[in-house]
């Protein structure tokens, strides 16, 4: 074995109209080696994976398998070469009324050649087969959806492993399990390099990262910004090639705040970690940054109070808060941005004006009557401060650009004054001069409120905050002032390694 | 090039939007020259009042719609609630305030059981609503063991019922206020407009009709603004089986007892007026105006029709056509569909 | 001879069974094998069709001749499942019954359902299907006969020229045949003119008709007479012309008959004026008095027609007719038919 690539990718590019994802990608995949692919969301891991696996067709470059060309159609011709992948979402992969046999052996009950009788014996001895061969200590004859999420995992691993491939790609694949879960997983990919089997494994969970990889891919913008193969492995430096750092022009002033806005003691969202304790001040923009599935957002919706904290208190200007509901946080004065615009923000059937007033119809209505003029003057207003390019407030939302559909999003709640307001990946699929707009009208406003952000993008925080947070394994790791901010710790921070010095 | 195309997309636009509106009046000239006696007060008095009853369930049906939801179980509502009205006159000899109000509370209690199964019980809309259907049309037989209801009626014990239906409650399906003509309006049809009205208002003007076009469209967004979307979704089934009974009594007033029926064709014809609102105006949604004028379209279509001695099939064959002309208009044409 | 008032609904249902057994041993010394000893025969009534108020006046008809005659009757309803109901035929004879009534179905499945039946040995005969077997004699209500009493009406109350709106569903059996009743009609009398025909069976039956009709007579106002062959089509068009003000101007002939109908005839300045109506628990009675011939070695005929009454608003209103009980207490054609009634045949009717 050793430096030979089994699997060989060069120059591959894709374009999806005129928006280029993969600029020239080039990476080689090594026999009995794990390859960690790390990039933050739309860096373009996602597009690469299905191109190998068959779903899309390359625009450009070119892959080798074993030495011979390598260019499948569709993803049934890629397994057949030896390429598998398993995918994020378990339950794509597995048939959940059925039991575990059947799902050991689907790919053979279909395709030609495949018998037109369906024999139970048969399918159980090739099942049996399967499993001992994978070490799959799980009952045959369980159905799948009564299988923990882990157990289903193994099912679809060992179902690809069937095929005996000489490249395994696996997409996120701990992103639904716990820990002790994963361990089984990690257990089983041992097995499999053992057996020489070259494994691209895609993940942003740092502890995954440690425990599995011979080398780190980091992809930022659609290239390939970082190799890492020398032991022992930089992963400061792959969490820093993926997130990126671009020299800043606009760098901000820090402020620093007197007066406490909302105080945060002993506060924990999951079981385990160190609880969070934190205060924000008026005036102050603090960004909390770390990778995704750290537990940003569920600290976003329990201080919003969609999700209740495991302990904790949490006071507001001075009185205890602990909101039961959107509602009640807006109530009282706390307001969200929350992430992922067309699902958790946009109500598509309504037009600008509509969705700006969403979170304020009581505010806007007497007798339960909207005022639609109070509605309107709302609306222009917001339009003319955050800048959102449309013909008028009556425009739908589907006519707008993506950086303009986050302003209105985040119009809908600066429309009325908060004590404390929240954006949870405000920039997500954003333009870099609505991003700006966003940014700005936030500092120039922040008076009066304490703001905080949510940001996995570290030029994001290092843009717009006063102060930055880290966050990893669901708690806060790290504090930065933003002047002179010691880069090489931060990253540390959120690569989650063995901390230095942070408190 | 590029202004021809803008003027095609605006005559587009505007075909979308007034399209319908057009073909309603087309189809009313074409009948005016077809059928004698079509154009008079009294004929368009008809119209009004043979969708009187459907008019009624389609727009409770519509507050279902707009919050994403389904309403199967409306006709048996209204049988149900038309069976209550006679059971509690004619048998339990009560006068019309408790009849009718033994209707609307038919009403609020199937609404509410509906809404609890959609929403904390997790059942899919259509079928909890559906199970409410079988449910209900079972039931309204049960208290007389299948018989239909009216005075003079032999109970399954072998008394006799000997309540009758008070005028008052049969002025509900019988009175007339004068309107320039004497006796020209029945009440049904002034409940028809009153109420279209209402919910019109309601949907499009209040807060809590604005709040339940965001649960329909996008749950979670909405639910992030604060809203209590289970409470709106329930009360949506809460307004459909009140307007659903409602439906009820006037039927039960038009007929004079209570009569053993599943209801399912009053079903058919409220949702088909409510999906044909979907066209109206180009709203592609769910709205109080496009259902009302889909119910007089669909009344408008039976009346001409059965003017010209239609029979009965080919008027559910147009019916049909129509609705599925609707549908392409909203889902087709005006591509909200696609989102 | 008193006639009871309980003929509609509670027969059955309301006596005990204890009653049933003090009653019988008195009179069953007087009839013939196998009628002599009381619970020796069972019987079944297999049905299609059994919601609604005609089906429970039929049932409540069956159950009070079987009582009568002292014999075992099973009930099997298929509830609108023709393949069912053939099913319950095999359950029947399974069941070691001597008789079977099969009541309403559809030829296609019964006729094969009802020859095993007959090979089996039992008796069969059938209400108002059609199982074309010479053994099994057919009950009828004649329908022919119901639409010509009503016309004949019509055409006493109206003279013999007219204008006619006319209620009608094609497909359905019992409408189909009163159908040709009034083609006849029409071709005997050259005055009556069909200015429109119109009728639909969605339910509520008499709401959607009562809006056809509506529309029929705006188009139409000069309409006289309207022939609706079917109570819920004749309640439909009596609302549709009072809502249109027109009662004083058209006379209502139709068939069938219930508590409710009596009751829109009545009102005063109704348009309904008469109907022609068989008794359904008379319908019931006849079917097993034939079936019982049967066993006890008689012969009723292929065809055992069970002849109508015509029920005039005149009738009802001088005779204070205010139900259905009221109708077999003071019409007392209506109450009994003597169809299928040899001297042994105990009357069900009388206390």
């Amino acid at each position: 074995m050793g430096n030979d690539a089994v699997f060989r990718v060069h120059g591959l590019r894709k374009s999806f109209g005129h928006i280029e994802v993969l600029g020239g990608v080039s990476l080689d995949l090594h026999a009995g080696e794990v390859t960690v692919l790390m990039g933050a969301n739309g860096a373009g891991k996602s597009t690469l994976v299905k191109i190998i696996s068959g779903v899309y067709e390359r625009g450009g470059g070119t892959m080798s398998l074993a030495g011979d060309d390598f260019a499948p159609s569709t993803p049934a011709e890629a397994i057949r070469a030896g390429v598998v992948t398993v995918h994020q979402n378990i339950n794509d992969g597995v048939v959940a009324d059925l039991d575990v046999a059947t799902n050991l052996t689907l790919d053979r009950l279909s395709g030609s050649g495949a018998p037109t009788l369906f024999n139970p014996g048969r399918v159980r001895r090739e099942a049996k087969a399967i499993a001992d061969r994978m070490g799959l200590a799980i009952d045959l004859k369980a159905r799948i959806s009564d299988l923990s999420l882990a157990d289903r995992q193994m099912v679809a691993i060992a179902r690809a492993m069937a095929h005996q491939p000489k490249v395994l790609i696996l997409d996120e694949p701990t992103s639904s399990l716990s820990s002790a879960e994963a361990d089984r997983l990690f257990a089983l990919l041992d097995r499999l390099r053992e057996h020489g089997v070259a494994i691209l494994y895609i993940s942003h969970r740092m502890s995954d990262i440690r425990r599995l990889a011979d080398r780190i891919v980091s992809m930022r913008d659609g290239i390939i910004s970082g190799v890492f193969d020398r032991k022992p492995l930089d992963y400061e430096g792959a969490v820093n090639a993926m997130l990126g750092r671009k020299i800043h022009l606009d760098r901000i002033v820090a402020k620093n705040s007197a007066k406490p806005v909302l105080m945060i003691d002993g506060l924990r969202i999951a079981e385990g970690p160190r609880p969070i304790s934190l205060t924000l001040g008026d005036g102050e923009v603090v960004a909390i940054t770390g990778l995704v599935g750290v537990g940003k957002t569920a600290l976003a919706e329990t201080l919003f109070g969609v999700r209740k904290p495991l302990s904790g208190t949490m006071m507001l200007n001075g009185k205890p808060y602990a909101p039961g509901s959107a509602g009640e946080a807006i109530a009282a004065g706390v307001f969200l941005v929350a992430k992922d615009r067309s699902e958790n923000g946009i109500v598509g059937d309504f037009n600008i004006q509509e969705n700006i007033s969403l979170p304020f119809h009581k505010r806007m209505s007497r007798l339960g009557v909207l005022k639609r003029r109070i509605e309107r003057t709302t609306a222009r207003q917001q339009i003319r401060e955050l800048g959102i390019v449309c013909r008028s407030e009556k425009d739908e939302m589907s006519a707008l650009s993506g950086g303009n559909q986050q302003k209105v999003m985040v119009a809908r709640w600066m429309s009325q004054t908060a004590k404390l307001f929240i954006l949870d990946e405000p920039f997500q699929g954003v333009d870099i001069s609505a991003r700006r707009d966003i940014a700005a009208k936030l500092r120039a406003s922040a008076n009066g409120r304490a703001t905080l952000l949510f940001v996995t993008e570290l030029d994001e925080a290092l843009e717009t905050a006063d102060r930055i947070l880290v966050m990893s394994e669901q708690t806060i790791v790290g504090e930065h002032r933003n002047a002179d901010i010691d880069l090489e710790q931060l990253l540390a921070e959120v690569a989650g390694g063995p901390l230095h010095s942070a408190s | 090039m590029s202004s021809g195309w803008i003027e095609m997309a605006a005559a587009r636009d505007h075909a979308i939007r007034y399209g319908f509106i057009v073909l309603l009046f087309g189809l009313i000239a074409y009948f005016a020259t077809a059928a004698s006696g079509f154009v008079s007060p009294q004929s368009a008095v008809f119209i009004f009042q043979s969708v009187a009853i459907t008019g009624v369930l389609a727009l409770g049906v519509t507050a279902t719609l707009v919050v994403g939801g389904f309403d199967l179980s409306i006709g048996s509502v209204a049988t149900s609630a038309m069976m209550a009205a006679a059971y509690v006159m004619v048998v339990l000899e009560q006068n019309a305030v408790v009849a009718v109000i033994a209707c609307l509370a038919i009403g609020v209690i199937v609404g509410l059981i509906n809404g609890w199964l959609i929403v904390y019980m997790r059942v899919p809309d259509l079928l909890a609503t559906l199970g409410m259907m079988f449910l209900l049309v079972g039931l309204q037989r049960i208290p007389t063991e299948g018989r239909s209801i009216a005075t003079g009626m032999t109970m399954p014990d072998g008394s006799v019922a000997n309540g009758t239906f008070s005028a008052a409650f049969l002025a509900l399906g019988r009175h007339r206020f004068d309107f320039f003509i004497p006796n020209l309006i029945p009440v049904s049809v002034v409940v028809l407009l009153v109420l279209a009205v209402l919910i019109w208002f309601f949907l499009e003007y209040t807060r809590f009709g604005r709040m339940m076009y965001a649960v329909g469209s996008n749950k979670r967004a909405a639910e992030l603004a604060g809203a209590p979307v289970k409470a709106y979704k329930i009360w949506a089934y809460v307004i459909s089986g009140v307007f659903a009974s409602i439906g009820g009594v006037l039927l039960a007033a038009r007929l004079g007892r209570g009569d053993i029926a599943s209801g399912n064709n009053l079903l058919l014809d409220a949702v088909a007026a409510a999906l044909i609102g979907y066209a109206v105006l180009g709203a592609a949604k769910p709205n109080a105006f496009g259902t009302a004028v889909g119910a007089v379209f669909v009344g408008v279509l039976l009346q001409g029709l059965t003017m010209m001695n239609a029979p009965y099939y080919t008027q559910d064959f147009i019916k049909g056509v129509v609705l599925v002309v609707a549908l392409v208009f909203t889902f087709a044409l005006s591509g909200r569909g696609k989102r | 001879m008193k006639i009871t008032r309980r003929l509609l609904g509670k027969a059955a249902l309301g006596l005990a069974g204890a009653t049933l057994l003090m009653q019988v041993p008195a009179m069953a010394q007087d009839k013939p094998a196998p009628f002599d000893k009381p619970g020796a025969v069972k019987i079944a009534l297999v049905r299609y069709l059994s919601t609604g108020d005609f089906f429970q006046a039929y049932l409540s008809g069956v159950e009070a001749q079987a009582k009568a005659l002292g014999v075992d009757l099973r009930v099997l309803d298929s509830r609108q499942d023709a393949a069912l109901q053939a099913d319950m035929v095999d359950q029947a004879i399974a069941l070691g019954v001597q008789g079977i009534i099969i009541q309403h179905g559809l030829t296609e499945s019964m006729k094969e359902a009802a020859q095993r039946a007959v090979d089996a040995g039992i008796k069969v005969v059938a209400f108002d299907v059609n199982v074309e077997n010479p053994k099994i004699p057919q009950i009828e209500q004649s329908d022919r006969d119901l639409a010509r009493l009503a016309l004949e009406q019509a055409v006493k109350d109206n003279g013999e020229s007219w204008k006619a709106g006319y209620v009608y569903v094609a497909g359905i059996a019992p409408l189909d045949r009163r159908n040709e009743t009034w083609v006849e009609f029409k071709k005997k009398y050259a005055g009556i003119n069909e200015a429109a025909m119109f009728g639909t069976l969605d339910n509520p039956i008499a709401n959607s008709v009562a809006n056809q009709a509506r529309s029929v007579l705006s188009a139409n106002p000069d309409i006289k007479v309207m022939f609706a062959p079917y109570d819920e089509f004749a309640k439909g068009v009596k609302i549709a012309v009072d809502e249109a003000g027109l009662s004083q101007d058209i006379k209502i002939y139709s068939a069938d008959i219930s508590t409710s109908d009596i009751a829109a005839m009545r009102e005063p300045d109704s348009a309904w004026a008469a109907t022609a109506a068989t008794n359904p628990a008379v319908v019931g009675q006849v079917s097993v008095r034939a079936l019982a011939q049967l066993l006890a070695g008689e012969d009723p005929g292929h065809n055992v027609i069970v002849p109508p009454t015509l029920i005039t608003q005149k009738d009802l209103l001088d005779k204070d007719i205010k139900n259905m009980e009221d109708l077999s207490a003071k019409l007392p054609q209506f109450a009994h038919a003597d169809v299928a009634m040899p001297a042994w045949m105990p009357n069900p009717n009388a206390k």
